[in-house]
């Protein structure tokens, strides 16, 4: 019984200093965030690999393939390991856990009057879904979802480049 | 002093439970290594990165965007953190077992939840994919489901340890 209450007050002890110096750091970090005054995020439905939603349109293989082929503009979500590893042909690196370093490089490059197709590794990654409600949130509305990522495309036997950007 | 049937059942469990091999010292502090490398690990992936950390968590559908949630997208690496540190310097480990204990059973339950979707979905278990916002990437769910599973019960072990050694506390049974 002491050995529970001992147990239970150190949790509260550790759960409290995980309060402060949580709030503390994120108060000094650039990347820091007021939980209690954000902005209204865009809701994507966990059903959207067949509809459209949110201003966040899914697309497949085929679309995907025609706006590669007209130049169009590309990200890809993925680690930078996987994306050196291989991408697709023009897609820009977007890594969406490390957005803190990539999107100063990355947002002059794209224009919110263009249609900009994300992809991430294959059909059950969510991490392109995740960097599509951030760029929306962002302004940028006309965004593309490739479900079928790298996996499918390089599946496909369509054209993957290799060089690390 | 007599002891009824049921404090004597309760009483000699105890006693092998003590003296039980998994209490060995050593591989107390194995665990705890062990335990602590993987979380400290994983809130180093997520500290400094509230957005992506909330919107993983959002993605379980189980918190809606809101104050709760970017609260916890705040504070729960740090807490990842803290507990991993307590159990190398071996104080308030019973503390942060406990809260582990808690956190890996959560994880469990929402990973779960989100796996039986996915398989409702059509999907085959083996093949059901995603990065359940861990730290550690993408994965196949059935894989981390085993792997929650068994920090859940080393940190169960470190609760309930007899005694912990090798610590910078001063009291081994309340470190």
């Amino acid at each position: 019984m002491k050995m529970l209450i001992s147990a239970i007050s150190q949790a509260i002890l550790l759960l409290a200093a995980a309060l402060v110096v949580g709030f503390g750091f994120n108060a000094l970090s650039r990347n820091g965030i007021n939980p209690f005054k954000m902005p209204v995020r865009v809701p994507v439905a966990a059903d959207s690999l067949s509809a459209e939603t949110g201003g966040i349109k899914v697309i497949d293989i085929a679309a995907a393939k025609r706006l590669v082929d007209s130049g169009g503009c590309i990200i890809d979500a993925r680690r930078k390991a996987d994306y050196d590893e291989g991408h697709i042909p023009g897609s820009i690196l977007l890594d969406y856990y490390d957005m803190g370093n990539y999107l100063d490089q990355v947002l002059p490059l794209l224009s919110k009057e263009q249609e900009i197709m994300i992809y991430c590794s294959e059909p059950s990654c969510d991490d392109s879904e995740l960097l599509a409600r951030q760029l929306y949130s962002l302004g940028f509305k006309k965004l593309l979802l490739f479900k079928g990522g790298f996996a499918e495309w390089s599946g496909a036997g369509l054209p993957v480049e290799k060089d690390a950007q | 002093m007599k002891l009824t049937w049921a404090q004597g059942r309760i009483a000699s469990a105890g006693n092998l439970g003590a003296s039980c091999w998994i209490y060995n010292p050593y591989l107390l502090l194995a665990f705890r290594l062990f335990l602590a490398a993987i979380f400290i690990y994983a809130a180093v992936q997520k500290i400094g990165k509230p957005l992506a950390f909330a919107d993983e968590i959002h993605s379980y559908s189980v918190v809606d965007y809101g104050a709760p949630l970017y609260t916890m997208a705040v504070v729960l690496p740090w807490l990842e953190l803290l507990c991993g540190l307590s159990l190398v310097t071996g104080v308030f480990v019973r503390g942060s077992s406990l809260i582990l204990l808690a956190l890996n059973a959560m994880f469990l339950f929402v990973i779960a939840k989100r796996t039986v979707g996915a398989v409702h979905g059509g999907t085959p278990l083996s093949k059901v994919y995603f990065d359940c916002g861990c730290g550690f990437g993408a994965t196949y769910a059935w894989k981390k489901l085993l792997e929650d599973a068994a920090y859940l019960v080393i940190a169960m072990v470190l609760l309930f340890a007899p005694n912990h050694r090798f610590t910078l506390s001063r009291s081994r049974r309340l470190s």
